[in-house]
């Protein structure tokens, strides 16, 4: 690989990582809403299905109570019917009610306690109590036979007042004690037969039926009077539990919910369900703790599935993204290929332009350099040769000679000034003071000039403008500028050709045009060249600055110099300066 | 017979008009409670509870002179006995210290049974041709509810009342009371198990004194 081209392939490849980081978020993305969507529903489906179970399994416990219940109202009517207990009711024979009963109820308090299993058929009672026209529990002579009862116990029965239908409690006895246990209280009310009245009611106390767990691990109590029963739990659990479920049931106005609660440090499912709803005694509620681990492994295992098949889309979205990120690529790559080049070239192109810069630095300083050591040993010279001019005694031939050398270093002394003119431009040290110039006049004087030159060849000078055009310029370098273009008609002209010297104000600027017959330059030859000379054969004295210098100081003049044609025998130089308004409108 | 007795009626006439006109009588009416129900057959009543108020259907009240009277040496007994599923009579005033008999006249078993303060007993199972007859002395004065164990419906009251000078109204409420001892005296009107009213009265020899309870 080249070293050009690994610039480019690093591109590609964080194009790459984009693109799969980017695939990568998405699968996350989705694999975390996978979780979360499962995890609801297996959390939703257990709670469903556990609520499920608790509705079954209380409806089923529900229908043993209402057995127990009905088989108790039929003894109760029974007993209703009993002349003794209506005597001893009504006719104020108190003490002899539980004698009375005693016999009716006689299969309720014999025996041994059943199994659980057998609990709703046995209406095995635990107690049992009669209440008065108040409501209140008649005390029994003797309570051993119906069943003991702690004062505080038996205080829980009394109803203000008798029910008239069925009436369903739970309470705690020996709430105290450890292992206390909860009764569930029926309340009987017995009518009379004569008039329908009721005239008294039966509390019977049994052990509750208690919920049969099969295969959820649930586990089962009561909440009565405040106070939680569920001795499947360490009591202080139990203590944290009723705290919850207080807080819960004070703040729920439902007959039934459920929520979750940490037992053990796992978590369980709570649900409650009213006991005894719309009943004379306190509210009770079933309690039933399921533990969620079942719906817990259910949930790990899914969460296995998911994030299994979130790996799975991970690595098909990273062949996919490796696969797309090779065809994007390719176009990437050229795109790339293409800002090189174009980088590249910006380089060399600025690499050039330094070079370009440096090369004129150099050049400047050359020129400015080369002037000032040539312009005294030129000045030298011409001292020495005008002293030998001067002396006596040489011959005729020695005196032209001399004058001739002076002549050359006059010249000489001319091209140093140009370079030396040349050079400040460069440098940009050159600044003008615009003042106005008479263009008319000077080039009347040049022009006089011109004809006094000893090589004069023979043309014919016409002239073409008004007298006083005024210009905005500096008069040495506009001179200059017409000096150049006049010694430039006449040296390139042909014996017997013309020069023609015109000019006009145009508003704003001064146009001069200076055009001669004579050899023409050849097209594309850049005659403004810095040292240009001409490749024609035809050789003619010059030093190649003076239109260089000339259009400079054109320019630096606000003005430009061109040349307009030159073609057919025929020349035309162009030269455009700012005119000076006031002047100029004077004149 | 009937001559002779009258002859014996004469042979006592001179002390006849003496007791007569020794003694006092008493009449009136009673204002009976209105009886909702219709009337019942043959002049049958009953005995009905109502909010625990047993009273008879239709009602009649009882209306007795209180006050101390010599106790006699011996009483007649009187019967309540069971016939087709009621007392009869539903409503007996007794003298206290009376023997009273419950024959069964069913076909059936009855078990008459009180828990009245005034009396408890229970006589126990007993078919019609139990004998001897069933019987209990009420030596309490008070209100004796009977029942029968075996037909709760049952009800019976027997009043024992410390006075031998009694009657019953009838069913309009009016009442006569003869032979009466003069002096000053408390007349009561049994009208229910829970409602006695009374009036002094002042009782003269051969007077006859009206009073009504209202």
């Amino acid at each position: 690989m080249s070293p050009a081209e690994q610039p480019r392939d690093k591109g590609v490849a964080r194009f790459r990582t984009r693109l799969f980081t980017a695939m990568m978020v998405i699968v996350a993305t989705l694999t975390g809403l996978g979780f979360y969507l499962a995890q609801r529903k297996v959390t939703a489906d257990a709670e469903r299905n556990l609520q499920q179970t608790f509705q079954a399994e209380l409806s089923s416990l529900h229908k043993l109570e209402e057995l127990r219940h009905a088989a108790l109202a039929d003894r109760c009517n029974a007993l209703a019917a009993k002349s003794r207990i209506h005597a001893a009711i009504e006719d104020n024979a108190i003490d002899l009610l539980y004698p009375s009963a005693k016999d009716e109820l006689r299969d309720l308090m014999e025996g041994e306690e059943p199994p659980p299993e057998q609990a709703a058929q046995s209406l095995h009672a635990r107690f049992y109590r009669f209440l008065d026209s108040k409501g209140a529990v008649i005390k029994p002579l003797n309570p051993y036979d119906v069943g003991e009862l702690d004062a505080k116990t038996e205080a829980q029965l009394d109803l203000g007042k008798l029910p008239d239908t069925q009436q369903i409690g739970y309470m705690q006895e020996n709430t105290q004690a450890v292992g206390g246990s909860i009764d569930e209280v029926i309340a009987v009310p017995i009518f009379s037969t004569d008039t329908g009245d009721v005239i008294s009611a039966l509390v019977i106390g049994f052990k509750p039926l208690e919920l049969e767990d099969k295969y959820t691990g649930m586990k089962s109590g009561i909440w009565a009077n405040g106070q939680l029963y569920l001795p499947a739990l360490p009591r202080s659990t139990q203590a944290s539990l009723n705290d919850k479920l207080a807080g819960e049931l004070a703040n729920s106005d439902q007959g039934e919910n459920y929520f979750h609660v940490y037992v053990g440090g796992a978590p369980q499912l709570l649900f409650y369900k009213r006991l005894n709803p719309a009943s004379l005694f306190p509210p009770a509620y079933e309690i039933c703790v399921y533990p969620l681990s079942y719906s817990l492994a259910q949930l790990h295992r899914l969460r296995w599935q998911i994030g299994g098949a979130g790996a799975l889309l991970l690595l098909g979205g990273f062949v996919a993204s490796h696969l797309v990120a090779l065809r994007l690529s390719v176009p990437v790559k050229k795109l790339v290929l293409d800002s090189e080049e174009n980088r590249a070239q910006r380089k060399r192109a600025e690499a050039a332009l330094a070079s370009t810069a440096e090369e004129l630095e150099r050049s400047t300083r050359y020129s400015a350099d080369a002037s000032h050591q040539l312009k005294s040993p030129v000045t030298v010279l011409r001292v020495g040769l005008e002293s030998l001019l001067a002396r006596e005694g040489f011959k005729p031939e020695i005196y032209d000679e001399l004058s001739a050398l002076l002549h050359q270093t006059h010249r000489l002394t001319g091209v140093i000034d140009d370079l030396l003119l040349l050079s400040r431009l460069d440098a940009g040290h050159l600044q003008i003071a615009s003042t106005p110039v008479n263009l008319s006049q000077l080039v009347n004087e040049w022009l006089d000039d011109l004809g006094a030159l000893p090589d004069s060849p023979d043309v014919k000078i016409e002239k073409e403008f008004p007298h006083g055009l005024f210009l905005a310029g500096e008069k040495p370098y506009t001179s200059l500028i017409v000096q150049n273009l006049l010694e430039n008609a006449r040296k390139y002209n042909r014996p017997g050709g013309r020069i023609r010297v015109s000019a006009h104000g145009n508003g704003s600027e001064v146009i001069l045009t200076v055009e001669n017959t004579g050899r023409t330059i050849p097209p594309g030859e850049n005659i403004f060249e810095r040292f240009h000379h001409s490749s024609t054969p035809l050789a003619v004295s010059g030093h190649g600055i003076g239109l260089n210098l000339a259009r400079e100081l054109a320019r630096l003049h606000g003005g430009d110099l061109r040349l307009v044609r030159s073609e057919n025998d025929w020349t035309e130089f162009e030269v455009r300066f700012s005119a000076v308004d006031s002047v100029n409108a004077v004149a | 017979m009937r001559t002779r007795g009258l002859l014996w009626l004469n042979a006592v006439f001179p002390i006849l008009p003496v007791a007569l006109l020794a003694s006092a009588t008493l009449e009136g009416r009673v204002e009976l409670p209105k009886s909702h129900s219709a009337p019942v057959q043959a002049k049958r009543y009953q005995i009905v509870t109502k909010g625990g108020v047993l009273s008879t259907q239709p009602p009649l009240a009882v209306v007795y002179l209180d006050g101390a009277f010599p106790q006699p040496a011996s009483l007649p007994t009187k019967q309540v006995a069971q016939k087709d599923l009621t007392f009869l009579p539903s409503l007996l005033p007794v003298r206290v210290g009376t023997k009273v008999e419950f024959p069964n006249l069913d076909d059936t078993y009855h078990n008459i049974f009180s828990y009245s303060p005034a009396k408890r007993f229970d006589l126990g199972r007993y078919r019609p041709d139990e004998r001897p007859i069933p019987t209990q002395v009420f030596d309490k004065p008070g209100l004796v509810i009977l029942r029968c164990d075996i037909h709760e419906h049952m009800r019976g009251l027997i009043l024992v009342l410390n006075t031998p000078h009694f009657v019953m109204t009838d069913t309009t409420g009016h009442f006569r009371l003869g032979g009466l001892p003069a002096g000053r005296y408390t007349l009561k009107a049994w009208i229910d198990s829970r409602t006695t009213r009374e009036k002094p009265v002042e009782l003269k020899s051969g007077e006859t004194l009206h009073v009504d309870f209202p």
